[in-house]
């Protein structure tokens, strides 16, 4: 991506998007990765039947031996088109239908209607938890994740001998293992013997200051923002380099003007850096609220949902309530209601970047 | 053109929805062709399908009793089809869901076995043993409880899962603290707790006396003469909210309070009860056989002795093991309880499971036998599990299917609660108790 802006920065960024997924950093993004995939070779097919419209009149000779490109073209989505079907739509409609049911897996499924639903939003008090600590991740992960990855995109988006290698670095962490992550993290946070604790020990030994480090994993009040920590360690280098992408397409002219105009570093920064990159800001905003919703693997590892579900999340509550307490049914429903959660606020927050989303190039700043 | 795109689409649809279909059919039907093939030909060797879970370790071993099995009845093959736990329970219940007898395993390592046999996938066992006069007054007292369902037997505990309280004989030395024997009780643990633990000046732990799993704290209730629920079958209230079970929890609690006690979250992060043992992080643990064969191959200087018990309070080792169970759907039942009977008898599976080091058998004949208690291993003291065993309790899980949800979801969370102080004993069991009898009173209990 060159210095000129390109006359399109919506359709520049889609693609991004795309690439991106291949790299999501959470674990449901998988899926997410999965239902892009079709789209590329759909792309394709539809310059191709471009192309085969402006032939037609050309050399319509060549009608009778190619006569409708789409079929190639379908043939070669038919494996991931398949694929799609099996382990994703068909499941997916299933579950719909699995959430009005009670099943154990052992009897015959059994019609409860709404019944699941209702005693989640009424009744269950375990959900009502979950939910809490679903917003918390939320709330708390997003916003630093963006500013951290804005932060580090900034710092590292300049011309220095080696600085690929401290992108690198920021980076190793998004294509490290989850479960590897997490237990190396809870030995990490160990009030016992955890390399952070240690430090706080001897740092209170030294001083004679009664210092003493939290017992992260073991109390409810800690546990979650160590969650918190093990997910931004994870995940800020994704937002780092798409962060990055975005800054190398800001027009060097924009800068320049505003340094003529006499704007200072964290002008120039509020009044052209942020809203040049205010698309990016929102893709990654979307993702990344999405996937802080879908918080699992993290949780699943290091803490175990405790204590006392401190750290228990929705899709956590799913797993549990499908594969630990065998209710086929009562999980369903928790998946449908986390969907229709994660639709409203993806909605709501494509409805309220018409206000602060900038995509041409020296909009209204 | 557009035509022509719903057309191609409807195809594509409709060849997928022709591969979704097949797909899992497939192999169910070549399973049933087998099947069909072999069931008239009786001459040769009828074939059974064994399940269960396991390490590599463990399934070496089952491998081996089925080997041992298979030279002693030539004429039943019996195939082993082993998955790891974390996939287990949902594998067999898919394939029990399918109703496709062919699929299903014959024998299967089962637990709880009151959420199967309620369902009516298991074997009623009673018409078995009848009919071959198979002894149950070998097994440890109260252990065949664990395997009953609305009277009738349904499985065979492979082995009896009691703790002991093991302990590292050459931190005791170092420290001077005499072993602990059949008289401890609670006062004599804390009392070599206290001298057992290590404080530096910081505040930092670097050994706690005892190192135990949270979810075992039912242990000290039990000890103490409480019990989770009034009915461990069929409950209609919860019985949490008593004197002896606080009491019970303010024991636990003020052990960990005192860093006597690794908290059991702790616990977990650092690799489980059997790493803070071997590294030397506690001195004693408190734990079921399954440890004495890592143990050994570490060659750590050790020993067990009976968990201490309160002044006036009984011993309440947990009487349960996953047990064998038939499935109702097997086809070869004859061949399976054959396979049963010599599984769950000294001559046969229980012993080389007992050799193998890692089980205290559900049989007392095989437990009294050489192969457990004169084995040439340690733990020398051998005799405290036997001891534990003649007093085991049944009544720490709930035998019925909801259970799972009740502990995992309310008492578990709850405990958790008490144990890092967020609420006082008293509430605390105040607050498992009033959701527990909302959840039974919501699934219809007493049933």
């Amino acid at each position: 991506m060159g210095v000129r802006q390109t006359p399109h920065p919506h359709g520049n960024h889609k693609v991004r998007a795309e690439g991106a997924a291949d790299v999501a950093p959470y674990s449901g993004h998988t899926t997410f990765a999965h239902r892009a995939k079709p789209k590329l070779p759909l792309q394709a097919h539809m310059t191709a039947q471009t192309a085969s419209v402006s032939q037609q009149t050309s050399v319509s000779r060549w009608r009778r031996y190619r006569p409708d490109q789409q079929w190639e073209a379908y043939l070669f989505l038919l494996p991931s088109f398949a694929g799609f079907l099996i382990f994703v739509a068909i499941p997916v409609i299933a579950s719909l239908a699995l959430s009005f049911f009670d099943w154990n897996l052992l009897s015959p499924p059994e019609f409860v209607g709404v019944k699941n639903y209702v005693q989640l939003l009424t009744s269950d008090r375990v959900f009502r938890k979950v939910l809490f600590n679903t917003f918390y991740f939320t709330v708390t992960i997003v916003p630093l994740q963006l500013a951290f990855g804005l932060l580090l995109a900034v710092a590292l988006n300049r011309a220095v001998r080696g600085i690929e290698i401290y992108r690198l670095i920021y980076f190793m962490p998004v294509v490290t293992t989850i479960v590897a992550a997490a237990l190396v993290f809870q030995w990490f946070f160990n009030r016992d013997f955890g390399i952070l604790a240690a430090a706080i020990w001897e740092l209170g030994a030294k001083t004679g200051l009664p210092i003493r480090p939290p017992d992260w994993l073991n109390d409810p009040d800690w546990a979650k923002p160590a969650v918190v920590v093990l997910t931004l360690w994870k995940n800020t280098g994704f937002t780092m380099v798409i962060y990055l992408a975005a800054l190398q397409g800001v027009p060097r002219e924009l800068y320049d003007a505003a340094k003529v105009d006499g704007a200072s570093g964290w002008q120039s920064f509020r009044y052209v850096t942020f809203p040049m990159v205010s698309p990016t800001t929102f893709f990654l905003m979307v993702i990344q609220m999405i996937g802080a919703f879908q918080l699992f693997s993290e949780a699943f590892v290091m803490t175990r949902g405790g204590p006392a579900q401190a750290t228990l999340t929705i899709v956590f509550y799913i797993y549990q309530m499908a594969f630990e307490f065998s209710r086929m049914g009562k999980g369903a429903a928790v998946a449908w209601v986390l969907f229709i959660f994660i639709f409203l606020f993806t909605f709501i927050q494509t409805r309220l970047q018409r206000r602060w989303v900038h995509y041409e190039a020296g909009g209204e700043s | 053109m557009q035509i022509r795109q719903w057309q191609v689409l409807s195809i594509l649809v409709l060849a997928a929805l022709l591969l979704s279909a097949c797909a899992p059919v497939a192999p169910s039907a070549s399973d049933a062709d087998s099947g069909a093939a072999e069931m008239p030909a009786d001459e040769g060797p009828v074939t059974i399908t064994w399940a269960m879970w396991g390490s590599p370790a463990e399934v070496a071993t089952h491998q081996s009793v089925a080997d041992a099995f298979m030279e002693e009845r030539p004429e039943i093959q019996v195939e082993i089809a082993a998955e790891p736990w974390g996939d287990y329970f949902t594998k067999i219940r898919t394939l029990w869901a399918s109703g496709d007898a062919s699929v299903v395993p014959d024998v299967l390592f089962l637990s709880p076995i009151q959420s199967y046999a309620s369902e009516g996938v298991l074997e009623n066992l009673d018409p078995w043993i009848d009919k071959s006069g198979y002894n149950l007054d070998d097994y440890w007292p109260s252990l065949m409880e664990f395997a009953t369902h609305e009277g009738s037997v349904y499985g065979f505990p492979r082995d009896i899962g009691l703790e002991v309280l093991y302990y590292n004989i050459d931190i005791f030395d170092e420290v001077g603290v005499p072993y602990p024997d059949e008289s401890w009780t609670w006062n004599d643990l804390l009392a070599a707790a206290e001298q057992l633990t290590v404080v530096e000046d910081s505040g930092r732990v670097s050994r706690y006396a005892l190192g135990m799993e949270g979810g075992k704290f039912m242990l000290w209730v039990m000890q103490n003469g409480g019990a989770p629920l009034d009915d461990m079958r069929n409950p209609s209230r919860c019985a949490l909210a008593e004197p002896k079970v606080a009491e019970a929890m303010q024991f636990f609690k003020d052990m960990m309070d005192n860093n006597y006690a690794m908290p059991p979250a702790n616990l977990n992060q650092a690799g489980g009860d059997a790493a803070v043992f071997q590294s030397g992080q506690v001195a004693m643990i408190i734990q079921n056989a399954s440890r004495v064969s890592a143990f050994n191959a570490a060659g750590m200087n050790y020993d067990v002795a009976v968990v201490p018990i309160p002044d006036g309070g009984q011993r309440a080792a947990g009487a349960g093991g996953a047990s064998w169970v038939m499935s109702a759907l097997s086809d070869n039942k004859e061949e399976a309880w054959t396979f049963l009977q010599w599984l769950q008898s000294t001559d046969g599976g229980q012993r080389i499971y007992t050799a193998s080091g890692e089980i205290l058998p559900a049989l007392q004949s095989t437990a009294r036998s050489d192969a457990f208690l004169n084995s040439g291993q340690p733990p020398v003291n051998r005799q405290a599990f036997i001891i534990e065993g003649e007093n085991a309790k049944i009544g720490r899980t709930g035998y019925f299917a909801e259970w799972s949800e009740l502990n995992g979801s309310f008492i578990s969370p709850g405990r958790d609660q008490i144990f890092t102080g967020e609420v006082s004993v008293e509430d605390g069991l105040a607050a498992i108790c009033e959701q527990v009898d909302a959840f039974l009173a919501e699934n219809g209990f007493p049933k």
